[in-house]
């Protein structure tokens, strides 16, 4: 059994929470979320099975078609000395994802982020997004590029490769951009309950 | 085993991959601009540079342009232009069209629309959309010149669709408002961002979707977000440097005036009262004056007894600090969610500085806008949750919203919805854009939390529904003429000195109509419903119609029955043959 292709739906659902989960799988969702990619791919298979709460439906046919909405995790991008961001993405060998694939900034402003085709055959390109346009990379197989994209926080943005139908077979991802709005632009009012 | 040895093996690498990021220069490196693998020029002749403030007062002196969201500090949607007219316009045809197709995921998937009163400065046109764009065109041939988009975060608040209602210029630059409440300069000739500054609270459920005011060395916008609980304002920044001069919030706090009319309490801090539809100015008297939003709850007036200024009102301030010189409250206590915010348009009579506004209530206002006394009230539409007199402006509440619902006219959309209405000086009559619907009104009790919506009860449009063009006099406030449409009519008028009235139709026509007796003059099928602003201009002495077509918004409210319409983003252009 693939621990990679459990996992995936689990971290996903749990992070964009899409799915309408028990309570108790919620919790389960939630603990996943604070356990970094490196540590959930080392859980023991059986484990895994226990917490997996859509194994019935991911990989039907054990091929991408029409295998649960595949996905490459979750990352934290790292503070750089100057207080922007950076990243590395990795687009894996024949499995048409962006690992990881959900990006998480600390704060809103630049990030520098680089990604690698690993794929043999495919040429893939990358959408990201960007205050002043969306900032647009293509990869030949074994290619690394890098670029600097800006986003306001706090938000939540997607990216995704616009070749063929890539997208659609997993090749999108969200930039989760953490933190509080400025507060030049809060409301002058007392802290209000969330 | 293999996944083991490699973590670690990633982990001693990663110090030696930061130091190489460490190096790295912040730049587009490999990547390219999306809009730069286009047709785009990307650049734009320089005509903004000499675009002053004494330019935008005198507007109506160069018709050739559409130089405010109005076309004029006036809020009249006047032109002047008269190539096109009730003679000849049925040979109306487009001149160009500029799409753009919607790439990737988008906030608000089924509600993105296109809404916005293109700008046109000296041939170069200058519109924005849903989702950050803006772009730059060549108003003759419709060739893009630049673009802009701006990142709009999948989880913005928006209570009715991500839209952006247009521009404003002067002085070089282009200032646009993003929905994730941003506002931002940019360099009019190529899309280059001179400044940005942050002016609304995402977390808080606030946004940004209307066109900004440039007033002065001053652009002014406004908060959307009352359906959020949100405390509303407007906010002028230094056309120039983009420092915040001032900001007025709509609801006062403890310790200003008005704060006796919210029930004690601190209703006033989740009280509403947005200011998401653009001001008109009079640079006479050096006033402004801009629409309010609902109170919040939207539904549920027990929270908040009293009157609760300055919502659903008109404001009347100063633009140089935001001071309020007088106000009238359309909705006093409003608990329909009829908001105050359309449009106030600005016209003499009889030697007297009269303000016209079509309220979502269902009344048409004539005020005094010297000092905001009472002119004249008159019904447009059906309205029966209240009565208004029509000579004395007194207001009877007939049917507040119920914990087991309340059938009342019109729906939360309103009797008008934003869509403008506009005032032809050749005819003499205030026309607007109608909205017949009819809801179930209920009031819930609700544990306010921020940034969820805050509404307090539930508004459903039930029924038939159906729309109306409607022409008045604002000497007597007869009903001049009245034309009954099929769908509720959600698009912005267009007067001109032709005896047009141009505005669309949810089934994607564009459409002309006789100024004079509402008679139907032209149509064309755009393919997607129209809920944007009409402009008109002219480029080398040929004048030009220019609709977006872009079906989306807040179809709940207005047009629950057409949901599932087609949606667009098309820009069409329209001439005479040569």
């Amino acid at each position: 059994m693939n621990t990679r292709t459990w996992l995936l739906p689990v971290a996903v659902f749990a992070t964009i929470g899409l799915s309408a989960m028990s309570s108790a799988q919620t919790a389960v969702g939630e603990l996943l979320r604070l356990l970094r990619p490196e540590v959930l791919r080392q859980l023991n298979n059986d484990v895994l099975r226990l917490v997996n709460f859509l194994p019935e439906v991911d990989g039907p046919n054990k091929a991408i078609i029409a295998r649960l909405f595949a996905h490459g995790g979750l990352g934290h991008a790292k503070i750089q000395k100057d207080g922007s961001h950076r990243f590395s993405l990795r687009v894996p060998n024949g499995q048409f994802i962006f690992r990881p694939a959900i990006i998480v900034m600390g704060k809103a402003g630049k990030l520098d982020i680089d990604v690698k085709n690993e794929d043999e055959f495919s040429h893939h390109q990358i959408l990201l997004p960007n205050n002043g346009g969306r900032m647009f990379m293509q990869f030949a197989p074994g290619e690394t590029k890098k670029t600097t994209i800006e986003l306001d926080g706090p938000g939540l943005y997607w990216f995704g490769c616009p070749v063929g139908n890539h997208a659609g077979r997993g090749m999108l991802g969200l930039i989760l951009v953490l933190g509080e709005t400025p507060d030049e632009a809060k409301l002058d009012r007392p802290r209000q309950k969330r | 085993m293999r996944t083991r040895l490699f973590v670690p093996l990633i982990a001693a690498l990663m110090p030696l991959t930061g130091l190489v990021f460490a190096q790295h220069q912040h730049g587009q490196g490999d990547g390219k601009r999306f809009q730069d693998l286009s047709n785009a020029k990307g650049i734009a002749p320089d005509v903004v540079s000499k675009l002053t403030y004494e330019r935008l007062v005198r507007a109506a002196s160069e018709p050739q342009n559409w130089l405010t969201y109005y076309g004029n500090y006036n809020g009249q949607r006047y032109s002047s232009l008269d190539q096109i007219n009730a003679g000849n316009v049925k040979n109306l045809k487009p001149a160009w069209t500029f799409q753009y197709g919607n790439v990737g995921l988008v906030a608000s998937p089924a509600l993105y629309s296109f809404e916005a009163a293109p700008i046109v400065v000296d041939g170069v046109m200058f519109v924005s959309g849903w989702e950050g764009y803006l772009w730059a065109l060549d108003a003759k041939t419709g060739d893009l010149l630049w673009q802009y988009q701006h990142a709009i975060p999948l989880d913005t608040p928006l209570c009715c669709g991500n839209v952006n209602r247009g521009v404003a210029v002067a002085n070089g630059k282009v200032f646009v408002a993003t929905v994730n409440g941003y506002l931002v300069a940019l360099d009019a000739t190529n899309g280059k961002v001179v400044w940005k500054k942050v002016w609304c609270d995402v977390r808080a459920g606030e946004s940004a979707t209307l066109a900004p005011l440039v007033v002065k060395n001053l652009v002014i916008v406004g908060s959307s977000g009352a359906e959020f609980g949100v405390r509303g304002h407007i906010d002028a920044f230094d056309i120039d440097t983009g420092n915040r001069v001032w900001r007025r919030y709509n609801v006062p706090k403890p310790g200003e005036p008005g704060i006796e009319t919210w029930g004690g309490g601190d209703a006033w801090a989740r009280g509403g009262g947005t200011a998401w539809i653009t001001g008109s100015y009079d640079p006479e008297l050096d006033l402004v004056y801009w629409g309010t939003g609902n109170p919040g709850p939207d539904f549920d007036g027990d929270t908040r007894n009293g009157s609760n200024l300055y919502t659903s009102s008109v404001v009347a301030f100063d633009p140089d600090d935001g001071k309020l010189r007088w106000h009238y409250q359309w909705t006093p206590h409003d608990v329909w969610d009829y908001d105050g915010v359309n449009e106030n348009i600005l016209f003499e009579q009889d030697g007297r500085k009269l303000l016209g506004h079509f309220d979502k209530n269902g009344y048409l206002f004539i005020l005094d806008r010297t000092n905001g006394s009472f002119v004249r009230a008159t019904k447009f539409a059906r309205a029966d949750w209240g009565e208004i007199d029509e000579t004395t402006g007194k207001v009877t509440v007939l049917k507040p919203p119920t914990q087991t619902g309340v059938m009342a006219n019109p729906g939360p959309a309103g009797a008008k919805e934003w869509p403008h209405g506009c005032y032809s000086p050749k005819t003499g009559f205030l026309y607007t854009p109608v909205i017949e619907a009819t809801a179930n009104f209920k009031w819930k009790r609700q544990q306010f939390k921020e940034s969820l919506p805050y509404w307090g009860g539930e508004a459903s449009v039930v029924g038939e529904h159906w729309g109306e063009v409607k022409a008045f006099d604002p000497r007597t406030g007869k009903q001049a003429w009245a034309i009954r449409e099929k769908s509720p009519m959600v698009a912005s008028l267009l007067a001109t000195a032709g005896d047009l009235i141009f505005t669309g139709r949810p089934n994607g026509e564009a459409v002309a109509y006789d100024a004079r007796s509402g008679q139907e003059l032209w149509s064309y099928q755009t393919g997607s419903g129209i809920h944007s602003n009409p402009v008109t201009y002219s480029v080398d002495g040929k004048q030009y119609v220019a609709i977006p077509s872009g079906w989306g918004g807040w179809l709940e409210g207005f047009a629950p029955g057409l949901f599932g319409g087609s949606r667009g983003n098309a820009l069409f252009v329209f001439a005479l043959p040569d």
